[in-house]
């Protein structure tokens, strides 16, 4: 009896002991993320999320995207910048004093040596960077770049993870293991990666604007949702992302961390879509005539959805275009087929279509968000008359069968990587590209093909606005798919950490300014 | 003995190469891409086409076969598609975690499960034989993550006296030297260190340790309550030897026997079981770094963890034999 109270009182001893060593590390902030960081710097980053947000914290890109709006560009390592009327020519006048965490200094050639390492190493990068002709470094301070052919989303892409300035001197010094020890000019600099474990970056007091606030930051691996949410109700971590939310619905944690005082719930609107796609290009299918995809599009309660499913953590989304862009068009709002089922049964008999004999396969990607919605979907159109038998499908095979042109009708979706409505029309509506990714696979079509070219490439940004006004236009007239929804990007911490802003486009985060109280 | 030895591990060459060969082809049946996989749905076409080709992908299978084999003779596993690290060095940084956590599994399992398997035996029908059979029972049956997410629940969250997950607090920065946590805290000199690395211990051991302790605990009663009828248990007591002499040096001795066997197949099998509990508790081992290249079909991981495995189990195996000789002699006099 004696030597179990011995016991019972040394482990009780013990874990308070490892509690307070806990909480003694008051400036550094634990990050819980769902699968080890990969890709730690621009050259071997494929947009991967989480090295991808790591990058933008121990380097810098030429020019960033000024918080809370994200709507206009303000320089960091780029002082200020022109560009040329034909929107091919870009000046740069770069920061001077800057140095890498290696004590190399920060200059054009730093600039013009990282874009083309990147260039050369990164084929994630090809369609982007791989437009730039030649970098020229005039001066320390000078820079020039020509492109081949004008590009207006250009100064969007040097925004990008993938464009962040790397040390020269530490690549000549580690060559192929430079992604294992990431130097930039960032507010962090990499002090320790652990496999499936953690990352560890410590403050940078040097930093040019001025020292984090933070004295280490740590990204810490947690794979299982329950564990992240015990972990971050346990105060084991600060702050959870939800990389996690691509196929879960983050709703249960949400009703959870709502009555927790000790838990805030950070929100901002995404330009992500997910919508019910057609086959625009599909040579048998019943959604070849308009009415019936018009019909679909009415046939969807998006309100329901909306409520239903997501219970407030996704907004509306009426077109092709998220209402945040800076090239929104107002009118699609009144324009997008609302829900109205009697309508989509009067259009499906105008058709002269019976859909008994449709036989459709409604496709979509595997997780508990894609089968809720797919449940969802499933019975609203089987309201309407229309049956569809759900296939849920591993990502791999989904995208050779999507790419292939085998379905008639799936659950798709787009997360734009760089904040500008090319990254949503170009890829999924140019008619060039409809087989080269998952895409509406739009048959061709020399007007709607010229706006999207004209657009992708006008440099006066009003007719460049006005142009994407008439493309979402013409969209949702075609009705290329119901557009269902776009999910809130959604980061839970503790209620002692701020200063944390939650970007948008791409959704990661920087954490200079974040402090721990 | 050594030439029994030598005999042995000879003997595993051309199991590891049927197990290479069934797993190289496998992972290929799988459908999917890693270039897909690697890039996400946003990817476009050419940018899956150009990392094919720089995964060297496209080549064909013989050829990446006989390719993959000479480096593995020549002791190159070949690199991640991941992360394009050298698998070798992959796994060595994420075996030291699963051994940690396996060895104290095992011993957990050990001092529990015998002694409660003979207390059991040794009062049988007693209330307490009922309450072990009905605890073993639930132990061997109950799902690996639904234990871990209890225990979580009861321990970390309730009570508050353990973390939840993890090997050590993740605000605590030891420098990994050995990738043994429990020594690189010692090594550290870090106050708290050791305390931490120790009480992160205990929730993903306890799990690991329950299935099997709980199947050695009913082992070794069945065996010592056959063995408690012997005649020779039956002389001993009629000789007039104590209980406690009869027990622990007869009946024990003997029943100990066929439990090595069943501790020494449990250990393999429960490395390559870890793969729940090592992703529940957020514990960077090679269970689920197995599990994670499955999902990605980064084929070179998956051959080179599988193979590690294939190669712990028939050791261990070797092991239970060798151990098996030092106490039986009918075996020992069998390898000559």
């Amino acid at each position: 009896m004696k030597l179990r109270h011995i016991l019972a009182n040394a482990l009780v001893a013990s874990c308070l002991a490892a509690g307070s060593a806990e909480a003694q590390e008051a400036s550094t902030l634990a990050v819980a993320v769902p699968s080890d960081p990969r890709g730690l710097e621009p050259g071997t980053n494929r947009a991967w999320p989480i090295g991808s947000e790591i990058i933008l914290n121990v380097f810098d890109t030429l020019v960033a995207w000024t918080p809370p709006e994200f709507s206009e560009l303000e320089g960091r390592l780029a002082e200020s910048w022109t560009i040329s009327e034909d929107g091919m020519t870009f000046d740069f006048i770069l920061r001077d004093g800057v140095t890498f965490h290696d004590g190399t200094p920060f200059d054009a050639a730093s600039v013009k040596f990282s874009f083309e390492r990147t260039m050369e190493l990164n084929a994630y990068v090809k369609a982007t960077l791989g437009l730039i002709e030649s970098i020229e470094a005039s001066s320390p301070t000078e820079l020039t770049i020509r492109l081949s052919r004008p590009y207006p989303a250009f100064m969007s892409i040097l925004a990008q993870p993938q464009s962040a300035i790397v040390s020269p001197a530490a690549v000549a010094e580690h060559g192929d293991d430079f992604t294992n020890n990431p130097v930039g000019t960032g507010p962090f600099k990499f002090r320790d990666y652990q496999a499936d474990t953690r990352v560890v970056l410590d403050a940078n007091p040097d930093y040019f604007r001025g020292a984090p606030k933070l004295s280490r930051l740590i990204y810490s691996v947690i794979p299982e949702a329950s564990t992240r949410r015990l972990e971050l109700e346990n105060g084991g971590i600060d702050v959870i992302q939800q990389s996690g939310q691509l196929s879960a619905v983050p709703l249960e944690e949400m009703e959870a961390f709502a009555k927790n005082p000790d838990i805030q719930i950070l929100e901002s609107p995404s330009q992500i879509i997910r919508q019910l796609e057609f086959n625009n290009s599909h040579p048998d299918s019943p959604f070849n005539d308009v009415r019936v995809r018009r019909a679909v599009a009415h046939a969807i309660d998006y309100d329901g959805l909306l409520g239903g499913i997501f219970g407030g953590t996704a907004s509306r989304v009426y077109g092709p275009l998220t209402s945040n862009s800076w090239a929104f068009n107002p009118k699609v709002t009144e324009m997008a087929p609302g829900y109205d089922p009697e309508k989509a049964r009067a259009l499906l008999a105008e058709a002269g279509v019976d859909p008994a004999d449709w036989n459709l396969k409604l496709y979509g990607f595997q997780g508990s968000l894609w089968g809720a919605l797919a449940t969802f979907v499933h019975a609203n159109l089987a309201d309407v008359g229309i049956d569809v038998e759900i296939a849920q499908t591993e990502f791999p095979t989904y995208r050779a069968l999507h790419t292939g042109g085998e379905h008639k009708i799936a659950l798709d979706g787009r997360q734009p990587w760089y904040n500008d409505p090319d990254a949503h029309i170009t890829i999924g509506y140019y008619s060039g590209l409809a087989d080269s990714a998952m895409t509406f696979r739009m048959p061709e079509d020399k007007e709607l093909d010229g706006l999207i070219l004209s657009a992708q490439q006008e440099s006066d940004m009003d007719k460049r606005r006005e142009l994407y006004f008439e493309i979402q236009e013409q969209l949702v007239n075609r009705v290329p798919g119901a557009y269902l929804f776009s999910p809130k990007l959604i980061v839970f911490a503790r209620s002692n950490v701020s200063g944390l802003v939650v970007n948008s486009a791409p959704p990661l985060n920087e954490y200079w300014s974040v402090a721990k109280n | 003995m050594f030439d029994f030895v030598i005999r042995r591990l000879l003997a595993l060459m051309p199991v590891l190469f049927v197990v290479l060969v069934i797993v190289f082809s496998l992972v290929r049946f799988i459908p999917g891409d890693p270039a897909v996989t690697l890039l996400g749905p946003g990817a476009t076409e050419s940018q899956v086409a150009a990392l094919r080709a720089q995964l060297n992908l496209d080549a064909p299978l013989l050829q990446q076969f006989l390719e993959y084999l000479t480096g593995l003779i020549q002791g190159d596993m070949g690199r991640s598609l991941k992360s394009g690290k050298p698998v070798a060095d992959e796994i060595l940084a994420r075996l030291p975690a699963t051994l940690e956590i396996s060895v104290f599994a095992v011993l957990i399992a050990i001092v529990v499960g015998i002694p409660i398997g003979i207390l059991s035996a040794t009062r049988p029908n007693s209330g307490f034989d009922h309450l072990v059979r009905v605890v073993s029972l639930v132990g061997v049956s109950i799902p690996a993550f639904l234990l871990a997410l209890l225990l979580q629940l009861i321990f970390a969250t309730w009570l508050g006296l353990l973390p939840v997950s993890g090997r050590m607090s993740a605000y605590l920065f030891v420098e990994p030297v050995t990738g043994f946590a429990l020594i690189d805290a010692w090594l550290s000199g870090e106050s708290g260190a050791i305390r931490s690395v120790l009480v992160h211990l205990v929730l993903p051991t306890s799990v690991l340790a329950a299935f099997l302790a709980a199947t050695l605990g009913r082992f070794v009663r069945t065996t010592m309550l056959e063995v408690m009828t012997e005649d020779y248990i039956r002389t001993a007591r009629a000789k007039g030897l104590t209980w406690s002499t009869v027990v622990y040096g007869h009946a024990l001795r003997n029943s100990l026997l066929p439990a090595i066997t069943v501790v020494g197949l449990k250990f393999a099998e429960m490395l390559g079981g870890a793969i729940l509990t090592e992703t529940i508790f957020a514990w960077p081992g090679i269970g689920r770094f197995m599990f994670e290249a499955i999902r990605n079909r980064d084929y070179p991981v998956i051959q080179g963890t599988t193979l590690v495995f294939a190669l712990l189990f028939m050791l261990t195996s070797v092991v239970v034999d060798i151990i098996h000789a030092m106490l039986d002699p009918r075996v020992r006099g069998k390898m000559r």
